[in-house]
């Protein structure tokens, strides 16, 4: 087969090495999560993590090298594996109940609401580059792209995971605005945003509410739904300016600070390395949204831009909605920190994420307008 | 596709430049406020959030609830909690571990070598958290540890309570067994709150009933100094134990059936046809609950999985077989109903039915003679049936069968329970894309050919001709009660139809099934033995082929144990109003009336002489039947 020689020549290496460098910074985290009093399971996260990531480059490398062109082209398709996988989750979790698999170490668990993300985007993608209005979008043009987005998010918030499930309606949202909608199309969302509200709140189940509830207020029950947030403040902000230390992080290491490997693995960060090292970290994770913004902005069509557009923004919001989470500004909602929180299906879906912005990147001096 | 290549380039990338300007503000104003949070947390309320880290010493422990027992009608425990014993070494305590461990002489030298590898292990953790050596240490070497214990400083054992499956695997397919609880059932935010670590059902009742049988976690709040060393409990809230789970079995039953049943492969269930309560549940081969305890090891759960015979399956629920000469009933009934035959209707058997250019075979080659409904069933005559059944038709069939509970789950509440099959021309043409044909209507007529049932459905549509024409939904659990023995609800049956059976002739059906017992000829003559207890009972055999062999009356040895018939036999008693149903599956074993009829005569014998020898409390013996009344 022969290869572009142009390809290789704008291989985007910033990207690359952003993503190698934030990734790193995460397993190092995940090792300090796995010491002290951490039950023997949590021991070895950070090298199943790796594991991943090298997985992970893998995909990255494939999502880069087919032409996103055809991958667009293909998206329905794509939309529709992964619609078969929510699916396929539903019904063998209803009939299997698990009563045996508990055993089955071996075979890896996916979960595919990671790759619904990725999904959307590119069908998204598809749909508004062969349907671009010209101008704004009114009802009638979103008609399409809410169906789209309305089978996973039911899928998902069935699962139930209400928190993936608005994640995908905000990585959707931006994408529309992106594009332009109407004045008058915004007015009527917002105002039957503002009626269904109500109702939604009586959909939720109980526990969902003492969540927002104690998010409100976390003293409010201080041993118990409050305790996560109380503990990953105290943690974050224990960490001072210069932090205590890799290993050091008494919250962590003892314990006080739950769900660190997945949801608070910023506070353990945030305790172990200081203001300094969080800002350390969130400029690494800026200097990778803007380059995905680059990307979008110097991409050759309107594909291109919409990729690289939608899969920054599924970053971004994951970064920002996860560390307003950890500091109790956004309730506890389940949204995993890119690269950084443990979990195979979100990596390899972010991997995924970031060689279908390196495809965008390297070509774009190769297709001409 | 070239048009949509048009589409994808035609693109003038200055169109978004504004917005882009917007987007890239954004996101540096987001960054902004997150360092801004972070300056406000980490250095304006550092020092004080420092100060509350390390005075922060109140830490919530979860105590674990202990499980409700299982217990059968008459009280006895079937499940119940045992302590498990775990050896574990506090380093700091130990002043010299190593010491302590070369100490153990009395132990085997591999076991302290496993043990000091353990230790190695975990060396990098703090001296006085407890390092597990072993789970489930035997009552011989924990007895050895604790008699040393004075020369043994720093090894605690700690008590860890299980279940104890009193009944090991006699009834391990309906009482099930618990396991950690892992991937779905402990995914975020599930409703029944799941943590990974806790013991959930994994099957059988244990499944069935966990929100009875788990409890709620109490907890602890401890105080730790800096260091994470627990210096005090502060508060206790205790843990709410499980609910106790009384079922419908009866013990002394269940240990009847196992022994009766002595064959490979198969079930036995006995059933109450007043009111569906399964009295005892056999599967064959079985397993050992216990062994889930503590986690099962790898090697001895492969070992289940891979033995072909399947002992993981139970049998009553799961094992799909084609009813063979049961379904005859269900083809008598129809045609009574149908008026397609009368008890009086003679046909003439001469051991082979010819339906073009195909012959049927009665199995009884040299024929019936003559033979009336009443003969038919009692001799189970192929011949009568193929002619019977060709009259009726294959829907009509169809029909009957899943009025009667076949083909159907019977909602007993165990998970994986089979649905089986009732073939139709629609399901065929549907499945198969083939049109019906004559010759599987009289395969069907007899049991054989497409369908498949599970030994429950026909225990229960046995059941409904005796008890008067009423299909109950098996029931398993007969009340909950609180640890403190309160009984907290009770499971009353529950009734899914009434049988489009006339009185008349389901009186009918049922004499004919005595008299395949007693009568002269009958295929059920095994059973006649019960006469000497004063009994009559009845019963139906089967013989299901797994496959059509070419030559018949072939020696049993002979024939690969795959391709032999299963042997089913069903059987109620006493007659006219049974209070107890028996249904036997041999897999592979041969005949019904020859393999699985002897074993349904020792359980009911066994019954009979238990209930003569046990004084009953009043008012068993006259609680009402679902409307069967004076039968016969």
């Amino acid at each position: 087969m022969k290869v572009d020689r142009r390809l290789i020549v704008h291989f985007d290496w910033v990207l690359l090495g952003l993503v190698l460098l934030i990734s790193m910074a995460g397993i190092v985290n995940l090792y300090s999560t796995g010491s002290g009093f951490a039950p023997s399971g949590a021991k070895t996260l950070y090298m199943k993590q790796l594991y991943w990531f090298c997985a992970g480059l893998g995909f990255m490398l494939v999502a880069a090298a087919v032409d996103y062109r055809f991958i667009v082209r293909n998206a329905y398709w794509i939309y529709g594996a992964i619609m078969l996988l929510l699916l396929l989750v539903m019904i063998y979790g209803n009939t299997v109940h698990g009563s045996q698999r508990w055993l089955s170490l071996g075979p890896v668990s996916l979960q595919p609401s990671e790759f619904a993300k990725i999904g959307l985007v590119l069908v998204l993608t598809r749909y508004i580059t062969n349907n671009q209005a010209g101008e704004a979008y009114e009802i009638r043009n979103l008609l399409v792209p809410l169906g789209i987005l309305f089978l996973p998010v039911v899928l998902i918030a069935r699962q139930p995971d209400l928190g993936t499930a608005l994640f995908l309606v905000i990585v959707a949202a931006s994408m529309i605005f992106f594009i332009g909608v109407k004045r008058k199309t915004i007015l009527l969302f917002a105002s039957s945003g503002v009626v269904l509200l109500p109702i939604l709140w009586f959909c939720l189940k109980d526990y969902q509410r003492e969540r927002i509830f104690t998010f409100f207020n976390p003293e409010r029950d201080p041993l118990g739904a409050g305790y996560h947030i109380i503990q990953s403040v105290i943690a974050i902000g224990s960490g001072g300016v210069l932090g205590k230390g890799f290993l050091k992080g008494t919250q962590s290491q003892l314990k006080f600070l739950p769900e660190q490997q997945t949801d608070f693995v910023f506070s353990v960060f945030a305790e172990e390395w200081g203001f300094l090292g969080a800002l350390v970290l969130l400029a690494l994770f800026l200097f990778l949204l803007q380059w995905g913004i680059k990307i979008a902005r110097n991409s050759r069509d309107l594909a291109g831009t919409l990729i690289a557009f939608g899969v920054t923004a599924m970053m971004f919001w994951g970064v920002f909605i996860n560390i307003c989470m950890v500091l109790g500004v956004l309730p506890v909602v389940g949204i995993p920190l890119p690269f950084f929180s443990y979990g195979g299906s979100s990596m390899a879906a972010m991997m995924i994420g970031i060689g279908l912005l390196m495809n965008v990147s390297m070509r774009r001096y190769i297709l001409q307008p | 596709m070239a048009k949509e290549r048009v589409r994808l380039t035609k693109y003038d990338p200055g169109t978004f430049r504004g917005r882009f300007d917007v987007i890239v503000w954004i996101v540096f104003l987001a960054f902004f406020f997150l360092a801004g949070k972070l300056w406000f947390f980490q250095v304006i309320r550092g020092d004080e959030l420092k100060l509350r880290s390390e005075s922060n010493r109140i830490r919530f422990q979860e105590v674990r609830p202990l499980r409700g027992q299982v217990l059968d009608r008459d009280g006895n425990i079937l499940v119940d909690n045992m302590p498990s014993f775990d050896v574990s070494m506090i380093p700091e305590l130990a002043k010299n571990s190593r010491d302590v461990l070369e100490r153990m002489t009395f132990l085997e030298s591999e076991r302290t070598d496993r043990w000091k590898r353990q230790l190695e292990r975990n060396e990098d953790r703090k001296p006085f958290v407890p390092v597990r050596l072993e789970r489930d240490v035997s009552w011989q070497n924990l007895a050895l540890i604790e008699s040393n214990a004075f020369h043994l400083p720093g090894v605690v054992v700690d008590v860890v309570p299980v279940r104890d499956y009193r009944f090991g695997e006699m009834a391990a397919h309906i009482l099930g067994y618990v396991g950690e609880a892992c991937c779905d059932e402990t995914n975020g935010g599930s409703p029944e709150g799941y943590r990974p670590g806790d013991m959930v059902g994994k099957t059988g009742i244990e499944k069935m009933m966990d929100q009875e049988l788990r409890g709620a976690s109490g907890g602890e709040q401890i105080e730790v100094n800096v260091n994470g060393r627990k210096i005090r409990v502060l508060g206790v809230m205790p843990p709410r134990p499980g609910n106790t789970v009384v079922l419908t079995l009866r013990a002394d039953l269940q240990r009847i059936c196992w022994e009766a049943f002595r064959e490979k492969a198969g079930s036995v269930v006995a059933m109450d046809p007043r009111d569906g309560s399964v009295l005892a549940m056999v599967s064959k081969p079985s397993y050992d609950p216990n062994l889930f305890n503590r986690g099962i090891s790898g090697e001895a759960w492969r070992k289940l999985l891979e033995d072909p015979l399947c002992p993981l399956q139970n049998r009553p629920l799961l094992g799909l077989y084609p009813p063979g000469s049961l379904f005859k009933l269900v083809i008598a009934a129809a045609g009574l109903e149908e008026k397609a035959v009368t008890p009086e209707k003679k046909t003439f058997c001469t051991g082979s039915h010819v339906v073009g250019d195909r012959t049927f075979r009665c199995w009884n080659r040299d024929g019936h003679g003559s033979v009336d409904l009443r003969r038919a069933i009692v001799e189970s005559c192929d011949v009568y049936f193929y002619e019977l059944g060709e009259k009726l038709g294959v829907d009509t069939i169809a029909w009957y069968a899943r009025m009667f509970g076949l083909g159907k789950r019977t909602e007993i509440g165990m998970p994986g329970e089979q649905e089986g099959l009732i073939p139709s021309r629609e399901w065929k043409m549907r499945k198969l894309k083939e049109p019906w044909q004559i010759g599987e209507t009289v395969s069907l007529s007899i049991g054989q050919g497409f369908i498949l049932v599970t030994p429950i459905q026909l225990l229960r549509t046995y059941c409904a001709i005796g008890n008067g024409g009423v299909l109950f939904m098996p029931r398993t659990v007969d009340r909950i009660v609180s640890p403190g023995g309160e009984t907290i609800r009770e499971l009353p049956s529950e009734v899914e139809r009434i049988l489009p059976l006339d009185e008349g002739n389901r009186k009918f059906l049922l004499s004919a099934l005595r008299d395949t017992v007693h009568g002269e000829r009958g295929t059920g003559k095994a059973l006649r033995e019960l006469e000497t207890l004063g009994v009559e009972a009845c019963g139906k055999t089967g013989t299901a082929q797994v496959v059509k062999l070419g030559q018949e009356d072939q020696d049993l040895e002979k024939i690969p144990y795959k391709y032999r018939d299963h042997a089913l036999f069903v059987s109620l008693a006493p007659y006219p109003n049974p209070e107890i149903a028996v249904m036997v599956v041999v897999e592979h074993g041969g005949g019904g009336g020859s393999v699985a009829a002897p074993i349904a005569r020792e359980i009911l014998m066994k019954y009979f002489k238990m209930k003569k020898d046990r004084v009953l409390p009043a008012g068993t013996e006259v609680r009402t039947s679902a409307g069967a009344g004076g039968a016969g």
